[in-house]
């Protein structure tokens, strides 16, 4: 499917110029739509649900029945054009940019699940189509909308922890996502492993953290698939000062799962799950601080995907740009970009120190072709 | 290439300990080409690694089956699951397998077919196994009868592997011990002295891949196990090791046995606790006429007076117990699963793999837990 359309106008929108209720689409009927979009969606009072699409109609009749949906499925994306004023695409990677596309090119505007998309050739082609249409383009990196993310921009940016010395995250759990569609089974479709499906989240937090922020090593254990563990070490620039940075990701082991920054006056630290506060502990002292946001919780629980999705029709309705838009998920998928081209591999003994005295159990004649993956063993 | 030696082997059970190795030495050697049966894709990272042809499927559905087996010389069965997956699932392999021609079937069981007791005789394949006080090997026995009418019927070029519990990295054995050590839950039974039926996963894998070919194999029952006889003090001694820690030694009857549930008496027992638990009867709120009942009880309980009250509430949530602070007395250990494996003993020997398959177990014990060491590090277990 080509991404370079440009057709005229087939939606209603075009920024702040739809009234009443929005008519939305969810593409793409997996897993994070059925436990995220959809009941963010149903659960909004100015938005009316029109279209659920997805190429499985056996998936599609299962997510209807489950949350009594009346006659909104459509097997074929292209038979929604004119049903819907926005959509949130919650498709493989791989899928992004070209359905993305098809959408913002008639003007319809789009909240893309993370990443944006598989390249960032792919991301510029996205932006530029959504500028042309004057479509909104948001991208669904939840994670921002929790408190502790814009508490922690505002505790480093204000000089709070000091000149900054280093930051260090970790996330790790054994096992992840259950996919529908098995898209994260190869790099064709799912664009990159632990560092795209895990990491990217951090990747974007920490692109907002800082200034700018660029890899300087970066290594993983992919044998020509996609990775399930990764190292990579940045170097990131605030305020004039260099900050080096290491980013830990696994898919197999569970890790410390969570940020931590130090400065001169003490290290901040944000756990994993940790939304609404961050933890400071002061140098040299032997107890710590629970830090808050100074405006209280709207919600004691609040659903994260609910407020990102208000914040993208709030952008729809008002021309706003939304809390993370197209450029600044373009950016962190050329970090990965980057990640990935400068990739050596983990030297892992466990797994191949004893290929070669395995070799002899195979049955003969048959001509070895290993996998390389390209990389040399670091 | 001769036209029985298969080149591309499904893998049922893929995403697991030693699915997912075979399919890792598969692609690391480039001998064979793997085809990796994926129900669920939460576990399967290991293997995502590689650029497999992976398919996801469902070993309870016939033609999902049939549509993974397409253009497979072999099969390799580990799949494990409920008791769907172990008998409907394993009955769709063996009927697909059969319609397919494939040129052979290896089937992993287990050295648990012989109970947690097994008798002298079973040192050597030929002992009978019946069924016996463990549950999973009485699953696994069932499987193994299936295997062996479906081949008898069908012709099938079926083997069956028996392993006994399987350490190194990511393995369930390896993690379990660690954990147990760490939380001191973990003792060295009557001197350690009886066999410790170990065998490193790649020795497994090395049995698999030979069962896979090898003409001799088809029809047999293999017991895989690593070379010599392992103690259980040399096996637990060396694991503590890895952590600085050292295991007490223990004798039977240390242990303690969980009382038995008494049926009518327990219950009868518990079930005014649940009934007054304050989360039962919130969500028993919800019905109105719970909520005019449970209000003329309220109400009838307050206008006791404070004694009957009190006599009331002890009968129902039984004394108070408080433990003394730092007097846990006496450690007792729980008998669970390498508890009950330390009293075995018998060895499971690899003698007729050996001969007829010529497997060499090629890691030792002490090769073995280097590589789970140094994975034990990597996945920051140690």
């Amino acid at each position: 499917m080509s991404t370079m359309v440009s057709h005229s106008k087939t939606g209603s929108s075009a920024i702040g110029e739809v009234r009443g209720d929005i008519r939305l689409g969810i593409i793409g009927c997996g897993a994070i739509a059925e436990g995220a979009h959809l009941p963010a969606a149903l659960s909004l009072p100015d938005v009316d649900l029109t279209v659920l699409s997805d190429t499985s109609e056996a998936r599609l009749r299962q997510v209807q029945t489950e949350f009594g949906l009346g006659p909104i499925a459509f097997t074929d994306f292209h038979e929604t054009f004119e049903k819907v004023d926005a959509v949130v695409l919650a498709l493989p990677n791989t899928l992004h940019a070209p359905i993305a596309c098809e959408y913002l090119c008639r003007g319809i505007h789009v909240l893309c699940e993370k990443p944006l998309a598989s390249t960032s050739k792919e991301c510029e082609e996205m932006c530029r189509t959504a500028d042309e249409s004057r479509a909104i383009l948001a991208v669904g990196y939840v994670t921002r909308f929790h408190p502790s993310t814009e508490l922690t921009r505002e505790l480093i940016q204000s000089g709070f922890l000091g000149v900054l010395q280093s930051f260090d995250y970790e996330f790790g759990t054994a096992g992840g996502w259950a996919t529908q569609s098995g898209y994260n089974l190869s790099r064709s479709t799912a664009g990159g492993g632990v560092l795209v499906v895990s990491g990217s989240h951090f990747v974007d937090r920490m692109l907002y953290f800082f200034d700018s922020v660029d890899v300087v090593d970066y290594v993983d254990d992919n044998y020509g698939g996609v990775e399930a563990n990764c190292v990579a070490c940045f170097r990131a620039e605030l305020q004039g000062y260099s900050v080096p940075g290491t980013v830990t990701l696994s898919k197999t082991h569970r890790l410390a799962n969570r940020l931590r920054i130090t400065g001169q006056r003490g290290v901040l630290e944000v756990r994993e799950g940790q939304s609404n506060s961050v933890t400071f502990f002061p140098a040299d002292v032997s107890h710590k601080h629970e830090i808050f946001p100074s405006a209280p919780a709207t919600q004691p629980e609040p659903d994260f995907f609910q407020l990102q999705l208000l914040d993208f029709l709030r952008a729809v309705r008002c021309g706003q740009q939304p809390k993370v838009n197209g450029r600044q998920g373009s950016r962190s998928v050329l970090l990965m970009e980057r990640c990935y081209q400068v990739a050596a591999r983990f030297e892992e003994t466990w797994s191949t120190a004893t290929i070669e005295s395995l070799r002899a159990a195979m049955p003969p004649v048959l001509q070895p072709a290993s996998y390389s993956g390209g990389k040399t063993p670091k | 290439m001769t036209a029985n030696t298969p080149r591309k082997v499904l893998i049922t059970g893929a995403t697991g300990l030693i699915g997912g190795r075979l399919c890792e030495v598969m692609a690391l050697s480039g001998d064979l080409v793997p085809r990796a049966f994926v129900h669920s894709t939460a576990s399967a990272a290991r293997i995502t690694r590689f650029p497999l042809d992976f398919y996801m499927g469902d070993l309870c559905d016939l033609a999902s089956v049939d549509r993974g087996m397409d253009g497979c010389d072999a099969v390799v069965h580990l799949a494990r699951g409920d008791k769907r997956v172990m008998e409907q699932g394993l009955e769709n392999v063996l009927r697909v397998a059969s319609a397919h021609g494939v040129s052979r079937f290896v089937h992993v069981s287990s050295v648990a077919v012989y109970g947690n007791s097994p008798p002298p005789e079973s040192a050597s394949e030929t002992a009978p196994a019946v069924r016996s006080d463990m549950e999973y090997g009485n699953i696994k026995l069932k499987q193994e009868h299936r295997v062996l009418r479906h081949a008898k019927r069908s012709g099938l070029p079926v083997v069956i592997l028996r392993p006994p519990n399987v350490y190194g990295p990511y393995a369930g054995f390896t993690l379990d011990l660690m954990n147990k050590i760490r939380q001191g839950k973990m003792a060295i039974l009557d001197g350690g002295r009886n066999p410790c039926n170990l065998v490193y996963v790649d020795n497994l894998v090395e049995a698999i891949l030979l069962a896979i070919w090898k003409p001799e194999a088809i029809g047999e029952i293999f017991f895989v196990t690593d070379n010599g006889i392992l103690s259980w003090e040399e096996c637990l001694s060396a694991h503590a090791a890895l952590m600085g820690a050292s295991l007490c030694h223990i004798s039977s009857a240390d242990f303690v046995n969980p009382r038995p549930v008494r049926m009518i008496r327990d219950s009868m027992r518990i079930l005014p606790r649940v009934m007054l638990s304050g989360e039962l009867r919130a969500v028993l709120r919800q019905i109105p006429a719970f909520r005019s009942i449970e209000n003329v009880l309220y109400n009838g309980f307050e206008s006791m007076n404070g004694e009957t009250k009190r006599k009331i509430r002890l009968r129902m949530n039984g004394p108070h117990v408080i433990p003394k602070v730092g007097s846990s007395g006496r450690r007792q250990y729980v008998r669970d699963n390498i508890m009950s494996a330390q009293a075995r003993t018998v060895a499971h020997l690899s003698d007729k793999a050996r001969r007829l398959l010529g497997y060499t177990g090629p890691i030792s014990f002490q090769e073995g837990m280097k590589l789970t060491e140094a994975w034990l590090r990597y996945a920051r277990i140690l």
